[in-house]
């Protein structure tokens, strides 16, 4: 048994490692629990190798458009081997970047199955089987999610496999079966698409993209991804899993009645489960919300000194959710006071063209009273977007019709994830259409088409007309 | 097939198809029995430029004349169409999602919108323009046009 510890910290994905550092920071000596590498779903398993993976499909796919942009390239094809060994690096680089930064602020990490036996003290079991006990004055609660396991007949059989399998792309299926029609869904869909896979999306809910993404912009998904000959079924809700001769085969019930299809893998991608089984939380009577995390606005639980972040707290489990939690838990824990601004916390979804929003979509404003005015501007009138070739999708500002203030903002096309800063930025700070729009922007960029959209709030767009 | 007034303005060439009627802003309205099917003249689908996407109001939509029953993105504007009838949408182009590039390719064919359960023709039809009346303001705004470039 050490000295007491001031903050132990279960779990170092992106919410617990933030935390860490942060309390660190702050003068607080850290214990950070971690059965794994560093990094947690996001690093390991999730963002970063997915993204890693779209960022290949996307240079696939535009280096076979090479001859629109005048060049020649004589042979353009995944090589699998090497693209597995891009994936890992950029993982590896990026896991040993935080281990790095753990060193420099001298965070004590330890690796193990982390248990809560105490409000004040967790257990530790190595990979060998050693036990050992950690005490601190606070604790943090960052164990993460779960990859989600409906109740579906067949989820067992070879060939149906979830992301974690999707990431090691050790062949292209001929027909591949997306269960899911969510973010991870999605982009699983456009890699395996570019790598050359013919893909079927298979949604429970009547649209793609369901819960917190705008309705037109999801519609606009769609279309693009049908246009590009996937097929999208929505409220199609799967019954079964079986293995037949040449695959396997999906039966789904749609409202006009039973349907199946067959593939050679099915990937299902239902979403996430907080990961709050077998951690000693219900012995020690922490509080839990179905399967999450119950915490108040501070992120406190029903346990004095206890708190939780990211993941495990449920709502949007994404990853720089769990990071500004886990900086403001830091302050908490060191005497600070502060609280998550969820509004502007942005959604990202890297298909192909990307997908991104932040604050309320059309439909939640007017469900909210608000008076709206929707200013849009489409990515085909935008320069930057012509020269890309990404000409398609585009930008919708949903703004407080008499003061304009920006209450939500949604993008489709290209670049849409990195655009969207500017948007989280305009509804953190109550920005008005016309603040964005006498933000001069440069020429010729993506982001003018936030400008230009924001002018519509005025009818003053310059490049589009409408008649 | 259908046949056409024809008329070429400063090298383009505009088709109107003698078959329908039409709205001023060049939506046309083809009387089938009870219902009619609506789209975008050749003069307006070559004025808007390739179309990106179309959106139709979807089936069971009520419409009253001159109310937007679909709007048009291209490269450069956005187009609101009005609609010719009063009625009940009962069809949408069910291509429009996948393939709306239709409106440019063949306007008066396959490049059709809706179909719209119309609740007075009689009195639509007097207000819309025949084929050759349309074709005359149509002329006259092509030519204007060619004269401001």
């Amino acid at each position: 048994m050490t000295d007491p510890f001031d903050v132990a910290i279960l779990g170092g994905g992106p919410g617990g490692y933030v935390a860490a550092l942060r309390a660190s920071q702050l003068g607080a000596r850290v214990a950070l629990v971690e059965k794994d590498r560093v990094g947690g779903t996001c690093l390991n398993i999730g963002c970063i190798p997915t993204k890693a993976l779209t960022t290949s499909t996307d240079l696939l796919v535009n280096a076979r458009r090479a001859k629109e942009f005048g060049l020649t390239i004589p042979q353009v094809a995944p090589d699998l081997p090497s693209l597995m060994t891009y994936k890992q690096s950029t993982v590896d680089a990026l896991v040993g970047g935080v281990e790095q930064l753990l060193k420099e602020r001298k965070v004590t990490l330890l690796r193990g199955d982390g248990y809560v036996l105490r409000p004040d003290r967790l257990r530790v079991t190595d990979r060998q089987g050693a036990i050992s006990e950690v005490t601190a004055r606070q604790m943090i609660l960052a164990p993460g999610s779960i990859t989600a396991r409906p109740p579906i007949p067949g989820l067992d059989l070879p060939g149906v496999i979830t992301s974690t399998e999707a990431l090691n792309v050790d062949g292209v299926p001929e027909r591949l079966i997306v269960v899911g029609g969510g973010v991870i869904g999605l982009e699983f869909a456009c890699i395996y698409e570019a790598l050359g896979s013919r893909v079927t999306i298979l949604e429970m809910l009547p649209t793609i993209l369901p819960g917190g993404t705008d309705e037109a912009i999801a519609k606009r998904l769609a279309l693009s991804l049908r246009r590009r000959g996937l097929a999208i079924h929505t409220g199609a809700t799967v019954q079964s899993i079986e293995s037949i001769e040449c695959g396997l085969r999906v039966t789904f019930n749609q409202a006009k009645g039973l349907n199946a299809i067959e593939g050679d893998r099915v990937l299902v991608a239902v979403g996430r489960w907080p990961n709050t089984e077998g951690i000693g939380l219900s012995e020690v009577g922490v509080k839990l919300n179905g399967r999450a995390i119950a915490v108040d606005q501070h992120l406190a639980t029903n346990l004095p000194n206890v708190w939780a972040i990211g993941d495990a707290v449920g709502g949007w489990m994404l990853a720089h959710k769990a990071m500004v939690e886990g900086r403001v838990v830091a302050e908490h824990v060191t005497g600070g006071q502060r609280a998550v601004d969820y509004r502007s916390v942005p959604n990202v979804i890297f298909t192909r063209p990307e997908v991104a929003s932040v604050g309320l979509t059309e439909a939640q404003a007017r469900a909210q009273g608000a008076d709206v005015k929707i200013a849009q501007f489409p990515f085909s009138a935008n320069p930057r977007a012509r020269i890309l070739g990404e000409a398609e999708g585009l930008v919708k500002l949903v703004c407080e019709a008499g003061s304009g203030r920006v209450l939500g903002a949604h993008l489709i096309g290209p670049h849409a994830t990195d655009l969207i800063a500017e948007g989280a930025l305009a509804v953190q700070v109550g920005a008005t259409a016309d603040d964005l729009a006498w933000t001069t922007h440069a020429h010729p960029t993506l982001p003018e088409a936030m400008l230009e959209a924001a002018l519509g709030f005025r009818d003053a767009t310059i490049h589009f007309h409408s008649r | 097939m259908p046949d056409y007034l024809e008329t070429t303005v400063d090298k383009f060439t505009f088709k109107v198809a003698t078959d329908r009627f039409y709205t001023r802003e060049g939506v046309w309205a083809l009387p089938e029995a009870n219902r009619v099917r609506i789209g975008l003249s050749d003069f307006l689908q070559q004025r808007s430029g390739d179309i990106a996407f179309a959106e139709v109001k979807p089936a069971s939509t009520k419409v009253a004349s001159g109310d937007e029953v679909a709007a048009i993105e291209t490269i450069k504007v956005n187009v609101v169409l009005g609609s010719p009838v009063n009625g009940t949408v009962i069809e949408v182009n069910p291509d429009m999602d996948l393939k709306p590039e239709a409106i440019n390719q063949d306007p008066y064919g396959a490049g059709w919108l809706a179909v719209i359960e119309a609740s007075d023709w009689d009195a639509d039809r007097s207000r819309l323009l025949d084929p050759q009346a349309y074709f005359d303001v149509m002329k006259a705004e092509a030519e204007e046009e060619a004269k401001k470039l």
